[in-house]
């Protein structure tokens, strides 16, 4: 075993395709002499892995006070001596010891259970002998675009774009020679998977074949980055790397029913071809950078797109410990996602520690967390449509305006105010609400009760376990429609109420009312048409109709807030003559969930539920107008002016469309139990050791200090602007100078389109990350993907037309032994299809597949109530013949804990992890899915059904069914045994194993 | 860690694909026998040094099981009873989903000393009483978190969060599979329902999918996903089935011969003849008209309290005999009621579901060392916290991350003995047991060093112990 042997076998289990293997396989092939040894390659991944734990970055854990990570720490002298002395291993102490005979001497230490193998020793030699030349790691260089390389003559004419000149390149130093270029059967089905995550049709290839064009290729290569389809699947890729799911996880992991939303902004952003940048900024702050459009709102659906923690957020009390730690934990998750996905470092580690191996101090990771103080995971309401979002944004400031008094007398004294409430004025006695006063209040269980001025009745005293609490009250000179029950808040109940239950909350069972004119027995009245501005899940306000004790309207969460119902009259009552109202509200629940503070109002307006949230005339303002019009004064009529803009303005934001859901993050929100709102920015300290109970200092908003030339701290920003902070971060990413961010993106590209980034760790651009295989290409593509326009497009055309792409996946065992991952790209790689992309294909060849875009997502489950807060689901019971079954795959339901057995076979990853890389596996488990799933079993009949209403021919339908499998026409052999067992078992059979075999499970 | 199971490793990770000769064994190793491939013999199985332990059956007490009334009896409460809960001067007693009040509660449960070990445990684990001699007790375990979700992420995965692999997944990707012919990594969930965390505590989490826990649905007509085609597909017959995989096969050898180079096509082809296999051997894991009546009855079969899990116990036990490395098997569902978590009433709640629990574990210890196998499986007795020595209402206990009992029986343990002790409330432990201590302790005991079973994922290489972790060697025999 040679040196370098030893070190792929002891050095290589750390790194799965590590660093190592890249000088391994230089110094192998022997074009490398050793002068090629790089520090940053070859050198760094040995002493971060070796020595850093003790002598890097990390100040707290470092011994000797001697460091190793910076050029200085390794040169300067210490103690007369010199850890590195460039050209002289000798007289170097780093090089003495670790190759000292002396047990105590030698470095590592025997306990630290770290050792360097021979081949890293010499590494090092090497490296000091050739001066010990430093430099910064390969990710945090600054961004320049390289010169193509030129390439051997004899490569000269495989060149298609300036993406071979660099792989051809290495290709010709390491003596290889690409491959040829593939068939254009196998071009089409690879390019068509990759961009759209489907097979080819028939129909396309033969157009493809026929296209005798120079650029026959690059017009199926636009086709597909033009479909609607290519959205879908890269939106999917995207979906993995920010964690999304439409469940919370966790133990209580309830149903998102608002996460969508972000889904179709992606598919959406991703066929726009969104300019990468903007895309960037919208998903960190787009509420904040772009309020004037609905996806700067839905776009910040990624923070939110990872697990939360129900049960420690809603059910635990704020000032617990635990409780703490839930909302630490939360924001990781908000930062893991941003830096994971957008600028590939992992700054999690740094939670608990300065980063081991890259410069990234605890202080960075804590002013991230500050970033997201304010913030909490939440439905968060939006206006699909910008024209009403802008009307509504407009109502919101003139709501402000007035409640604040900025309206000048001018204003409200012009002739067109004047007008209008003049027009309103007449009409009033019937479209307004008037508060009842009640005459007698009578509580069934023995509660006493306090009449307020506001009309209000405050129940006290005794809290019966339940109640029917009887009101009367005298109505006259109006038309009545309707009647309203407002329940309120007050200081003396539990949670300000409105209810009179431990936690606020109130159920009403039954709503009666009945009038009498006069002394005459009361006749009831049949009410309907009940709406209310908020119902409990499950407890909704048509219970208090529905003539069923058992069942009740409540308010749970909503509590500490008050809330309303309007009940409609069947037929109007004519009160002119005056009418004694007696109203009976039934509270049979138990465990005195019964109302606080009820208040009742009536009006004539002839739709009454239009108006339901308008507050009902105050004292002050019927007073103005009881004086005559003529005779009111100046400040009379400015009072009634603001009164009735507010009025009207209250009308006209009621009248907006009902504001979408997107779940999302927000500074303020509805309580809902022990979850609220921050508001402001909550506190966030340096917790040493990441212990909550342990706080170091107050943590101020920032990002990574080790970006030269973009400032790590955000200067400026208000304290209290939640939105500030999360819109510097987005300017941080999303700047040019950021040189993390464009390789990031460029990277991923590439790994969806060969299977294996130029970097291999996508998420992990750290020095514990790979090294880049071709690190000029990856600062070319980077640099001008940067400097051009962003253009996701322009990238997928510009790879997938190069000739590299275009190789066939042709072995060569003589390459392989040198390069058997092919990192040099001598072939194309051959993949496994995906879940999605093996259920999509199964679809589409069945021709059943329903193209319909967006919307929430399909349940590809049987859901009933579970025992606790998570339903129960199903997926065996589900009918793969409904609709639901025959969405795209990027349209399911994604349940984070209780996920789709098919699916989890074929490698779709947990949903509560971020994979930026899916794995794909081939086992026994994942044959039987494939072999004996409903979905597959039924589908293959499908496929059955529809080749045979194409053809009745046998030997028709078989080829048929080869070439919507394998885009292949079947060879003669294959038609026979095919044909020869559908003959024998039927059609639906023979699909069954079509579908099932390699060659339509592997994209050559 | 060697080369030649890095590989096999490396192969799941990358999609390079030229993988052919050694590394092809190592996949169809890492689908079959693994073992064989990946470690070598003269560690009895092991990783890194030699195995005392092959498989693994680990119980789940669901919710929280109360120390201090059944195995860590607390005479201090009975002196305390009905008074506020005081530890004394700068401690913070907080209750999580409890309304303040924090007066001691005393057991109400009577507590006997059993067996020749003079072990203490309550009225509500008759049976389990008898076996004592034969357990081997964590006295003072700890967690990070007073939450269900959080707790049983971390007794299971060694995080508090999501996403992380379970246990059994890391065993799983470290050791394989035992028998070709079932999974190395098999879950029973009550059939009440599944635990908090839903199927997130058997996650493979970062790892290979192949890794999660096989879910068992032990009374459902079909207790495997996927293992026979739907009943009503009359198309499919059992000819069709065997000229079926004839022609894959066929058609596979075909592809592979035009696409040479390429383990996993013949990897592929390998899978397809192991899931016939485990199509046919599977069925007879769950035929338990095999095992005779007194089998059924010692294991409670014939009660109904007792039925569900016994019967789970009982197919543990021939899942173990029939290769499954390891068999996880939970005692209650998630939710407020019908598990361990006994926030009312624990006078009511905890005998209730001890009592379905106890004939049947007692059983499956004496089942199997009466059949000799316990010379090298682990049973694990497990929670994810303790409960307050304070009452929640007036008779309940909300959770305790401070100090709960864990208990472990089989080989490689000293029997009978206890390690770790909890302070004179069962409050908080005197001396804390974490999570991290137990997984390196079972991980020693497959033969394997917790700090060099690592797996990279987001730039960490993570391990299930995380950056913690001592094998407990106070305990091993």
């Amino acid at each position: 075993m040679s040196f370098l042997d030893s070190l792929r076998v002891e050095e290589m289990p750390v790194n799965p395709v590590g660093q190592s293997s890249v000088l391994l396989l230089a110094l192998a092939w022997g074009s490398y002499a050793q002068a090629d040894v790089d520090f940053d390659r070859d050198v760094r991944p040995i002493l971060s892995a070796t020595c850093f734990h003790c002598h890097g970055p990390d100040a707290d854990s470092r011994q000797a006070e001697l460091r190793l990570d910076t050029l200085a720490g390794a040169t300067d002298e210490r103690d007369g001596s010199h850890a590195v002395v460039p050209g002289k291993p000798e007289l170097s102490g780093l090089y003495l010891r670790i190759t000292s005979n002396d047990e105590s001497e030698r470095m590592p230490p025997v306990d630290s259970k770290l050792s360097l193998t021979a081949a890293e020793i010499a590494v090092l030699k090497a490296w000091i002998e050739e001066g010990a030349v430093w430099s910064e790691h390969w990710s945090l260089q600054p961004l320049v675009m390289p010169p193509a390389p030129d390439v051997p003559d004899n490569f000269r004419n495989r060149v298609r774009n300036d993406i071979d000149r660099f792989v051809l390149n290495r290709l010709a130093k390491m003596s290889f020679t690409p491959s040829p270029e593939a068939d254009r059967r196998t071009l089409i089905r690879r390019v068509t998977f990759d961009l759209t995550g489907l097979p080819p049709t028939p129909e396309q290839i033969a157009s493809f074949l026929s296209d005798t064009s120079e650029k026959a290729f690059e017009r199926v290569v636009d086709r597909l980055l033009a479909s609607p389809r290519y959205g879908e699947r890269w939106a999917r890729h995207w979906m993995d790397a920010v964690h999304y799911a439409d469940t919370h996880g966790h133990d209580e992991d309830a149903i998102r029913e608002n996460a969508w939303p972000y889904r179709d902004y992606l598919i959406e952003s991703f066929n726009n071809d969104k300019p990468y940048a903007r895309f960037v900024q919208e998903q960190i702050a787009g509420d904040v950078l772009f309020p004037d459009d609905p996806n700067g709102i839905v776009a910040t659906g990624m923070l939110a797109a990872g697990p939360w923690d129900e049960s420690s957020q809603m059910g635990i009390q704020d000032g617990t410990t635990d409780k703490e730690i839930a909302r630490y934990l939360d924001r990781d998750d908000m930062i893991a996602t941003v830096m994971n996905t957008f600028v590939s470092m992992t700054v999690h580690c740094a939670r608990c520690h300065h980063h081991k191996f890259d410069p990234i101090p605890t202080e960075d990771y804590y002013s991230l967390q500050a970033v997201f103080a304010g913030v909490d995971r939440v439905d968060r309401p939006y206006d699909r449509d910008a024209a009403t979002a802008r009307m509504r944004s407009q109502l919101l400031d003139e709501k402000t305006n007035l409640e604040e008094g900025h309206v000048a007398n001018d204003v409200l004294l012009s002739p067109d105010v004047l007008a209008r409430v003049a027009e309103w004025e007449q009409n009033r006695p019937v479209s307004e609400w008037r508060v009842l006063t009640p005459e007698s209040v009578e509580s069934s269980g023995g509660a006493t009760s306090t009449r307020n001025d506001d009309g209000s009745i405050l129940f006290n005293g005794k809290r019966p376990e339940t109640d029917i609490y009887t009101i009367k009250a005298r109505v006259s000179s109006q038309l009545i429609t309707a009647v309203r029950l407002e329940v309120l808040t007050d200081e003396s109940l539990a949670h300000q109420g409105p209810g009179r239950q431990d936690n606020g909350n109130l159920h009403l069972s039954e709503f009666k009312l009945l009038s009498s004119a006069g002394d005459t027995e009361p006749d009831p009245v049949a009410l309907h048409k009940p709406v209310t501005d908020f119902n409990q899940n499950g407890w909704t306000i048509a219970h208090a109709l529905d003539g069923n004790p058992k069942t009740a309207w409540g308010i749970y969460p909503r509590t500490g807030q008050a809330h309303h119902a309007v009940f409609e009259l069947q037929e109007p009552i004519d009160a002119s003559d005056g009418v004694t109202l007696t109203f009976v509200l039934e509270q049979l629940h138990g465990g005195g969930h019964l109302i606080g503070r009820p208040r009742l109002s009536v009006t004539g307006a002839s739709n009454p539920s239009e108006t339901a949230s308008l507050a009902a005339i105050p004292l002050a303002i019927e007073s103005i107008l009881e004086v005559d019009a003529a005779k009111r004064t100046v400040e009379q009529k400015s009072e009634l002016s603001l009164f009735h803009l507010k009025r009207e303005n209250t009308l006209a934001l009621a009248a907006l469309p009902q504001q979408s859901m997107v779940y999302s993050v927000a500074a303020d929100f509805q309580q809902k139990g022990n979850f609220v709102p921050a508001r402001k920015p909550r506190p966030v300290h340096v917790l040493k050791r990441g212990n909550v109970l342990t706080p170091i200092e107050p943590a101020s908003p920032g990002a990574l200090s080790c970006i030269d030339g973009l400032d790590s701290a955000f200067q400026n920003i208000d304290a209290d602007a939640e939105g500030e902070r999360r819109a510097a971060l987005a300017k941080w990413v999303s700047a040019r100078e950021n040189v993390l961010t464009w390789r990031s993106i460029v990277n991923r590209v590439w790994q969806h389109q060969f299977g294996r980034g130029i970097v291999a760790t996508p998420n992990d651009f750290g020095r514990n990350g790979s090294h880049p295989t071709h690190p000029e290409l990856l600062d070319w593509l980077a640099a001008r993907f940067r400097d051009s326009d962003g253009s996701l497009k322009n990238l997928h055309r510009l790879i997938v037309t190069s000739a590299t792409y275009r190789q066939s996946t042709l072995h060569n065992e003589r390459f392989a032994d040198i390069d058997r991952d092919n990192h040099y790209l001598w072939r194309m790689n051959r993949r496994r299809l995906d879940a999605e992309s093996t259920r999509d294909a199964i679809l589409q060849m069945s021709g059943l597949m329903g193209w319909q875009m967006g919307g929430p997502p399909a349940r590809q489950f049987v859901q009933s109530s579970g025992i606790h807060v998570t339903p129960t689901i199903e997926y065996d019971a589900f009918d793969v013949d409904s609709p639901a079954a025959r969405r795209r795959s990027v349209y399911r339901f994604i349940f984070r804990t209780v996920p789709d057995p098919f699916m989890e076979a074929l490698d779709c990853p947990d949903a509560s992890q971020f994979t930026p890389k899916r794995t794909s596996s081939m086992t026994s488990l994942q044959a039987l899915a494939m072999w004996n799933n409903r979905f597959v079993v039924s589908y293959s009949q499908h496929i059955a059904h529809r080749l045979e209403k194409e053809s009745t021919d046998r030997r028709e339908q078989i080829r048929r069914l080869v070439e919507l499998a394998f885009g292949r026409v079947p060879t003669d052999v294959e038609l026979n045994a095919i044909a020869e067992y559908a003959d024998q078992h039927g059609l639906a059979n023979a699909c069954r194993v079509i579908v099932n075999s390699n060659e339509f499970m592997f994209v050559n | 860690m060697t080369e030649s199971q890095s590989s096999r490793r490396n192969f799941f990770t990358d999609i390079g694909g030229g993988f052919s000769g050694l590394a092809l064994a190592h996949l169809l190793g890492a689908d079959s026998l693994a073992q064989d491939a990946a470690s070598s013999t003269d560690l009895n199985g092991g990783l890194h040094h030699p195995a005392k332990v092959k498989r693994i059956v680990q119980l789940f007490m669901n919710g929280g099981a109360s120390p201090m009334d059944t195995f860590d009896p607390k005479p201090r409460l009975a002196e305390l009873h009905g008074k506020q809960f005081d530890p004394g001067e700068g401690q913070k007693v907080e209750s999580v989903t409890g309304s303040p009040g924090f007066k001691v509660l005393k057991s109400p449960f009577e507590f006997k000393q059993h067996g020749e070990s003079d072990r203490w445990v309550s009225s509500v684990f008759p049976y389990t009483a008898t076996i004592v001699d034969d357990l081997t007790f964590l006295m003072s375990m700890v967690s990070k978190s007073n939450v269900h979700g959080l707790a049983s992420y971390m007794q299971n995965t060694g995080f508090t969060l999501p996403g992380f692999p379970c246990t059994g997944a890391w065993v799983s990707y470290a050791l394989g599979r035992i028998s070709e012919d079932l999974p190395a990594f098999v879950v029973m969930p009550d059939a009440k329902g599944l635990p908090y965390n839903n199927q997130g505590n058997f996650t493979a989490g970062f790892l290979p999918a192949q890794h999660q826990g096989t879910l068992v649905k032990a009374s459902a007509a079909n207790p495997i996903a996927h293992l026979h085609a739907p009943s009503d597909a009359s198309f499919i017959t059992q000819q069709s089935e065997a000229d079926g995989r004839q022609l894959l096969q066929q058609l596979n050898q075909n592809h592979l011969e035009r696409n040479p180079g390429d383990s996993r096509l013949g990897a592929r082809i390998e899978s397809y003849q192991l899931a016939a296999r485990m199509q046919l051997s599977a069925p007879a894991v769950f035929d338990l008209t095999e095992e005779s009546e007194s089998t059924h009855k010692h294991y409670g079969l014939d009660e109904t309290v007792t039925a569900d899990f016994g019967r789970r116990c009982l197919l543990a036990r021939r899942m173990l005999e029939r290769g499954v490395r390891f068999v996880q098997v939970w005692s209650g569902p998630a939710g407020p009621s019908n598990n361990w978590d006994n926030h009312s009433n624990i006078d009511k709640e905890l005998p209730y579901i001890a009592m379905q629990v106890d004939q049947p574990i007692a059983a499956l210890v004496q089942d199997l060392k009466s059949r000799g196998m316990l010379e090298d499986t682990l049973i694990m007795w497990t929670t994810e916290f303790g409960r307050m020595p304070f009452s929640q209402g007036t008779a309940g206990r909300d959770h305790n991350q401070g100090t709960f009992v864990t208990w472990l029986a089989g080989a490689g343990l000293k029997p009978g003995v206890a390690y770790g002790q909890s302070d004179e409330w069962g409050w908080k432990a005197v001396e804390p047991i974490w999570c991290y201590d137990l997984h390196a302790t079972i991980l020693h005991l497959l033969g394997i060093d917790h700090t060099r079973l690592t797996f990279k994922h987001n730039g960490i290489d993570r391990r299930l112990t995380d950056v913690h972790g001592h094998v407990i060697s106070e305990i091993l025999a």
